[in-house]
């Protein structure tokens, strides 16, 4: 799902990242640790072609980012939930226009978007606020609505950079939870965090860090919470390093050649029976 | 598509209210903008005008001897208008330059008798017309040395005063006019178009956070432009009818205030195709700032 080979970026003559490989599949929950100013923000960013691909090989959701014109960027956009720690909600707009805005963009139906808004806003516990303007609500609300915005579309891969760093230790508890509920429908997440206790919580969860712009370990330490599945283990490599997370400098083992896959035809959305069957409803 | 269109469009339109106090700046900026180029058109326009009503017009003031027989006097009048390249004619008898001559001081003609009795007896202002010619045949100079003569020389007439002058501006005009106000139209509107279309462009950066979020949710450039461009217009468009609005309120209030004597100005309208021509700028301009202020 996340395909990373020889990526190198840097801003000017700094290098901030520095010969990253890695692979992700469907399914896959990973924390992006690493102490801040480690580049996880500006991989993040080359994910989700926010920054251009200057060195390496990176294919998301199956769109190859280094033949990706920019006219085409949207289209990986809507493959690719992110969610950030400023949580970029519209304040001036309601709950409702803010989850309902990707569904927007992608034309559906105004009444398959009140469906769908709806079914998402109580699986997220927002049903309450849905008519209130965002910039009213608390910074954990505004995150949630954020999250629901990423969700909502069921997108393959979600990036999450540092999404709880501007909210106390329960509340990112709280929204860890939604964020493996994104798993459970199959997306791809990555989550960026320098919080070494989040990840505490979370044992047995997929990670990688990164320092100084390499990759220094990556590592599912046994059936974890998050894990993607029997054959994944069974990849493990003697260094309890897996066959599918490449340590830089071994790009050798970057596993199965680069599916060359084509950009998928406009309005990935294509029909209703895509979007998430109705939500479990959230407990708080 | 035609439903998203029209909806982008609408919203876009809608979304002016979100920031009220920043539509209300952009709007007054917008406005200011186009009231002072409507201003300058209408002072082009009236200069235009008069100086194109003036075109090929001369002026004769033609002064009588006292005591001359008046009705020799209106006889030569009446001729008058039948000059070839007539245009108008205005005349005093002496007791009409009198009372005008009252009316100027301030005074009713009838007080300034009682004040000034010996004025009505003895009238001490000779008859008077202003002859309005137009010039006829191929040499205006020539045309204007003749009619001269012939005042000078018509019967009791004691001098003969004109001014070529305005009609040599008006010629001038009539040259460099057009090399004139077009120039300075297009100068004008083009200044417009920057002053307004830099406004909007502030306006629409304000909405940066708006636009990168779009843009992150998966949207295309043109569904990110429209609503600002349908926005833009709208702003633009409504900033444009303001300053129309202040302009005709202007020519209400103030069209007459010059029109005496020697300026005799009145304030015009500019025309329909200016107006057209002013309102279409600023709509377009603004639509095209709104759509290139968004940065990729
Ligand atoms: N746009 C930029 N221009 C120049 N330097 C940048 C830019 N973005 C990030 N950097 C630098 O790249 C390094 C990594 O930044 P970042 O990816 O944000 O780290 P992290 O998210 O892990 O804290 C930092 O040293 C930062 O100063
Ligand atoms: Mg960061």
């Amino acid at each position: 799902m996340i395909r990373v080979r020889r990526l190198s970026h840097s801003f000017g003559a700094d290098p901030v990242l520095k010969d990253v490989s890695f692979s992700l599949e469907k399914g896959d929950f990973v924390f992006l640790s690493g102490p801040s100013g480690a580049g996880k923000t500006t991989l993040l960013r080359i994910l989700y072609a926010a920054l251009p691909l200057q060195a390496g090989e990176v294919t998301v959701a199956g769109i190859n980012l280094s033949r990706l014109p920019a006219s085409r960027v949207p289209l990986l956009r809507r493959q690719v939930g992110v969610v950030f720690q400023d949580f970029k909600v519209l304040p001036r707009r309601s709950v409702e226009q803010n989850i309902a805005l990707p569904l927007e963009i992608r034309g559906l139906a105004p009444k398959h978007i009140a469906r769908r808004v709806m079914a998402v806003s109580r699986a997220l516990g927002l049903q309450d606020r849905i008519r209130l303007k965002c910039g009213e609500l608390s910074g954990g609300e505004q995150q949630r609505v954020a999250i629901a915005r990423a969700f909502v579309v069921n997108p393959k891969v979600l990036l999450a950079d540092e999404p709880t760093g501007n909210l106390d230790r329960e509340l990112a508890y709280r929204l860890m939870e939604l964020f493996k509920q994104f798993q459970a429908y199959g997306a791809t997440v990555l989550f960026a965090t320098h919080s070494e206790d989040l990840m505490r919580r979370h044992p047995g969860a997929y990670f990688m860090r990164l320092e100084k712009g390499r990759i220094t370990a990556a590592d599912w330490p046994g059936a974890g919470v998050f894990t993607g599945g029997a054959e994944r283990i069974a990849g493990r490599d003697a260094g309890g390093r897996t066959a599918r997370l490449y340590p830089a400098g071994r790009p050798g083992r970057a596993g199965p050649a680069f599916p060359d896959e084509r950009l998928p035809p406009d309005g990935s959305l294509s029909a209703d029976e895509r979007l998430l069957p109705d939500l479990p409803r959230q407990r708080r | 598509m035609k439903r998203i269109i029209l909806r982008l469009i609408g919203r876009g339109i809608a979304d002016l209210a979100l920031d009220p106090a920043g539509t209300v700046g952009a709007l007054c900026a917008v406005t200011l903008t186009s009231f002072l180029a409507g201003l300058f058109f209408m002072l082009l326009t009236t200069l235009d005008i008069r100086l194109s009503t003036a075109r090929g017009e001369s002026i004769f003031q033609i002064y009588w001897r006292e005591g001359v027989n008046m009705e020799l006097v209106r006889r030569q009048w009446q001729e008058y208008v039948h000059l070839p390249g007539f245009r108008s004619v205005r005349t005093y008898t002496p007791e009409q330059a009198l009372e005008e001559l009252g009316r100027r001081i301030g005074r009713a003609g009838g007080e300034l008798d009682k004040s000034f009795p010996f004025l009505a007896v003895n009238a001490p202002l000779p008859a008077t017309a202003l002859v309005a010619l137009s010039p006829t045949g191929p040499d205006p100079e020539r045309w204007f040395e003749e009619t001269l003569t012939y005042f000078r020389t018509q019967h009791g007439v004691a001098r003969v005063t004109a001014a070529p002058l305005q009609d040599e501006f008006a010629r001038a005009w009539k040259r460099v006019g057009n090399y004139v106000l077009w120039p300075a139209a297009v100068l004008l509107l083009l200044a417009q178009a920057l002053s307004v279309g830099n406004t909007v462009r502030l306006a629409v950066r304000a909405k940066e956070h708006e636009i990168e979020i779009l843009q992150l949710a998966g949207a295309c450039n043109w569904y990110i432009r429209l609503p600002l461009a349908a926005g833009s217009a709208a702003l633009g468009l409504a900033g444009g009818l303001c300053s129309l609005a202040l302009l005709l309120l202007l020519q209400d209030r103030l069209g007459e205030a010059l029109n005496f004597p020697p300026l005799s100005l009145r304030l015009h309208f500019p025309s329909a195709r200016i107006v057209a021509a002013l309102l279409l700028t600023q709509a377009l301009t603004s639509a095209l700032a709104g759509i290139l202020a968004v940065r990729k």
